[in-house]
């Protein structure tokens, strides 16, 4: 028992030391969506390469993002998560896009009911 | 949860389901809910487990007994090497230690106990809630080890699709389907239909004894249920749920109906119909803040005919039961206070080769539970019952759960409390049904509870939970301690005699250590690691000699992976060391065999599911990769009618490796 745990905590040591040193930023913006479903693919999309973590909020639509700024921005973030189909503050998602998501997401039309 | 019923949980409840529930009606309370939602369990004085949909997708997961195979807190194992079922355990406990609930309301107690895991389909089921030790006096008196409460699929849900395909079919002969549709008729009234069909339909013997390594068997299980909200703050829920299960089993020749005697092939039957019936109702006073009254009303007819070789056992089971709760707060919700009402009733008609036993129990009971919120950092719930049984006489169960938070995101809690039940011996002991074993009561009586006591014992728990953020991924890590002590307790002898099982009630200690220890963490994006150890230490005074009780294991070591990736595929794997367990001594062709501990060893499943589209998985997977099997699992399997026929000391799989498919398709 003893060894596993000093296993584990070797393991995770080693991940956190492989991190770069960049410069490490948060951010808040909203995201048009409605669901779970939804929520599932927002952060999926803002998880671009240097993002260390998505959280996006069903009930004020609001997502967290944590990300490494030498890697990548807001912009990219943001542009990434309108191409899956959902509205951002500074990107719009093209009618195509927006299009292909299931019906329950659709937010402009179905009314947000959880 | 769909009553106001489900408010008591309230200032600190888990579910996200609750919270959308309560955000119809309940204002006041969800502006609460809300908070909690975020910190989740770490608020409930209660430690609770949320098992989700998407947990239990992890396994094949066919029905309830089978869906715990990737939770570590419960152990499933084979009641005997002939009926198939298997059996839970929690704190090294039976599993008819732990109260199983169909939202709240009590649902397999009584003949079911061990069969009734096999009711639910996990196609059936929302989420679960597992939480060990003794649970809230508003649900009763009866959980010693634990309570799981199984929510089922909400209708009035958007995101809950309309239709809901399953069809399942593995390398062992076993085939299933399932369809859950559910009719939004408009924003207050809505239904779902359940229905599953099952079906072993070939003859394995995987490990050559001429006996069936699973029995033939073609299970049926439909229900209906209806909730309505009304807009003044009545919340109605009414369901009916229907089993008809149909066993064969025993030697590869046997046939159902045939007669049987030596030389004839030996046989095991079991024919299972069940009736459930319930109704919640719930009123939500809107002018009065976080007040309701709820009552919960549910009656099971349930019938079961079995044989086992020359054995009959059948039983007849007629419940009733009632529980009326009264919620409220003083000043303000950091003080709610709760009252209510319950009565119980139990009709048993049970007969066992030529002994018939028959008892009505009723027991009434009055109830009370005030929940205390100091700060973020203090809360408790403390609840006290009295009750009337009408064979035993009054009872007082107090409880009492304490959450202290110590650290940011941490909880430490610890829980006593006490139980009582009474034992149904034949039912919850089916197993040793399948040897040729002669039950022995002491003092056996067709009055009272087969002339044995209730039986009472004690739970203390204690357990801390630690939630992290690392390297900007959640994890969590908890251990948990809980000690249970009998005061009464029905002991099951099989070491006494090799060819008896007796039971009588204890004279001398009886006792549950259990100990845990969980890591979970998502050690990179998508890739989720669960890591467990658990030991216990449970032993029983058999005929004045303090003993580890038989078959089981000690120490079990745990570890699931699961990776998804963007493009929606899915893995799973899980594996597992399950440690030695004392197997009692048998009798075998007039060779005495000493009792022994059973070797240890390795279980591994796996899983892989594609989902197209959002609406269609395709999943396929394995279950003991490594073909691990208890060689010989029945004494004298070539001499099945001899008292020395034995197929209850089961201690690892019977089954060898299988391969298994299945496709869900939902349709909105």
């Amino acid at each position: 028992m003893k060894q596993l745990i000093s296993i584990i905590a070797i393991i995770l040591m080693a991940i956190t030391s492989a991190q770069a040193k960049g410069d490490i930023k948060t951010d808040t913006f909203s995201v048009d969506g409605n669901c779970d479903m939804c929520k599932k693919r927002i952060e999926n999309a803002a998880y671009i390469i240097g993002v260390k973590r998505a959280d996006w909020n069903k009930a004020d639509h609001k997502i967290v993002v944590v990300y490494n700024s030498a890697k990548t921005n807001v912009e990219a973030i943001q542009q990434s998560i309108a191409k899956a189909g959902h509205n951002t503050p500074l990107y719009e998602a093209k009618e195509a896009d927006y299009e292909k998501l299931p019906k329950c997401c659709h937010y402009k039309t179905e009314e947000c009911h959880h | 949860m769909l009553t106001g019923i489900a408010i008591w949980m309230a200032t600190a409840t888990v579910s996200a389901q609750d919270t959308t529930t309560r955000e119809k009606d309940l204002d006041e309370v969800y502006i609460r809910q809300k908070q909690a939602t975020t910190t989740i369990s770490l608020y409930d004085p209660m430690k609770k487990e949320k098992i989700s949909n998407k947990e239990l997708l992890k396994a094949a997961c066919c029905n309830l007994s089978e869906s715990f195979e990737t939770t570590p807190s419960v152990d499933v194992g084979f009641t005997d090497a002939v009926t198939g079922y298997k059996q839970i355990q929690m704190l090294g406990l039976a599993g008819a230690y732990t109260s199983i609930t169909r939202e709240n309301i009590p649902d397999n107690r009584g003949l079911g106990s061990i069969t009734g895991l096999t009711f639910t389909p996990g196609t059936f089921v929302e989420s679960m809630q597992l939480s060990k030790g003794t649970g809230s006096v508003v649900n009763g008196f009866e959980s010693v080890a634990g309570q799981i409460n199984v929510e089922w699929r909400k209708p009035f849900e958007d995101k809950e699709e309309k239709w809901h395909f399953n069809l399942y079919q593995n390398s062992q002969a076993r085939s299933e389907g399932n369809i859950v549709h559910k009719i939004k008729i408009n924003d207050n009234l809505s239904t779902n239909f359940f229905l599953h069909g099952r079906s072993q339909w070939d003859r394995i013997d995987g490990n050559k004894d001429g006996f069936m390594d699973q029995p033939l068997d073609k299970q049926f299980v439909g229900a209906n249920r209806w909730i309505w909200f009304s807009p003044k703050g009545w919340e109605v829920q009414a369901g009916v749920k229907g089993i008809y299960i149909d066993n064969v089993g025993g030697q590869m020749d046997y046939k159902k109906g045939m007669k049987e005697g030596l030389n004839m092939p030996w046989g095991f039957e079991l024919d299972t119909r069940r009736v459930e019936g319930w109704a919640k109702l719930a009123r939500i006073f809107q002018n009065k803040p976080a007040t309701s009254i709820g009552l919960q009303l549910s009656g099971v007819y349930h019938n079961q005919d079995a044989k086992y070789g020359l054995a009959n056992y059948d039983g007849i089971q007629k419940s009733f039961y009632a529980n009326l709760i009264y919620q409220s707060i003083i000043k303000n919700t950091n003080h709610v206070i709760k009252f209510g009402l319950s009565s119980m009733v139990d009709n048993y008609r049970e007969a066992y080769i030529d002994s018939l036993y028959k008892r009505q129990e009723v027991v009434p009971g009055a109830f009370t539970e005030y929940s205390y919120t100091a700060s973020e950092k203090f809360n408790m719930v403390a609840g006290l019952r009295v009750d009337y049984n009408n064979l035993f006489g009054a009872f007082v169960t107090p409880r009492l759960h304490v959450r202290y938070a110590p650290f940011p995101k941490s909880a430490l809690r610890a829980s006593i409390g006490r139980a009582q039940r009474t034992a149904n011996i034949f039912a919850e002991n089916m197993g040793y049904m399948a040897s040729g074993r002669g039950f022995i009561i002491s003092h056996p009586s067709d009055s009272k509870a087969y002339g044995l006591r209730p039986e009472v014992a004690w739970n203390y728990g204690l357990n801390f939970t630690q939630k992290f953020q690392l390297n900007y991924r959640d994890g969590a890590f908890t251990v948990d301690y809980y000690y249970t002590d009998f005061k009464n307790q029905i002991v099951v002898d099989l070491y006494s005699d090799t060819h008896f099982v007796e039971f009588y009630n204890l004279n001398g200690k009886s006792y549950a250590h259990s100990f845990q220890a969980q890591l979970d963490y998502e050690i990179l994006r998508n890739l989720d690691i669960r890591l467990a150890y658990r030991w216990y230490d449970v032993k029983t005074t058999y005929n004045g000699v303090l003993k580890e009780k038989p078959l089981v294991s000690a120490h079990r070591a745990f570890a699931n992976i699961g990776y998804e990736t963007r493009n929606q595929w899915k893995f799973d794997y899980t594996v597992q060391w399950i440690g030695p367990k004392l197997v009692p001594a048998r009798h075998d062709h007039a060779n005495q065999r000493k009792e022994y501990y059973s070797p240890s060893y390795v279980l591994m499943n796996a899983q892989i599911t594609k989902t197209f589209k959002e609406v269609l998985d395709i999943y396929v997977g394995a279950e003991n990769i490594t073909n691990y099997m208890q060689h010989h699992p029945i004494t004298s399997y070539d001499n099945p009618y001899s008292a020395d026929f034995d197929a209850s000391l089961v201690w690892g799989p019977i089954m060898g490796r299988s391969f298994y498919a299945g496709i869900r398709y939902k349709l909105f």
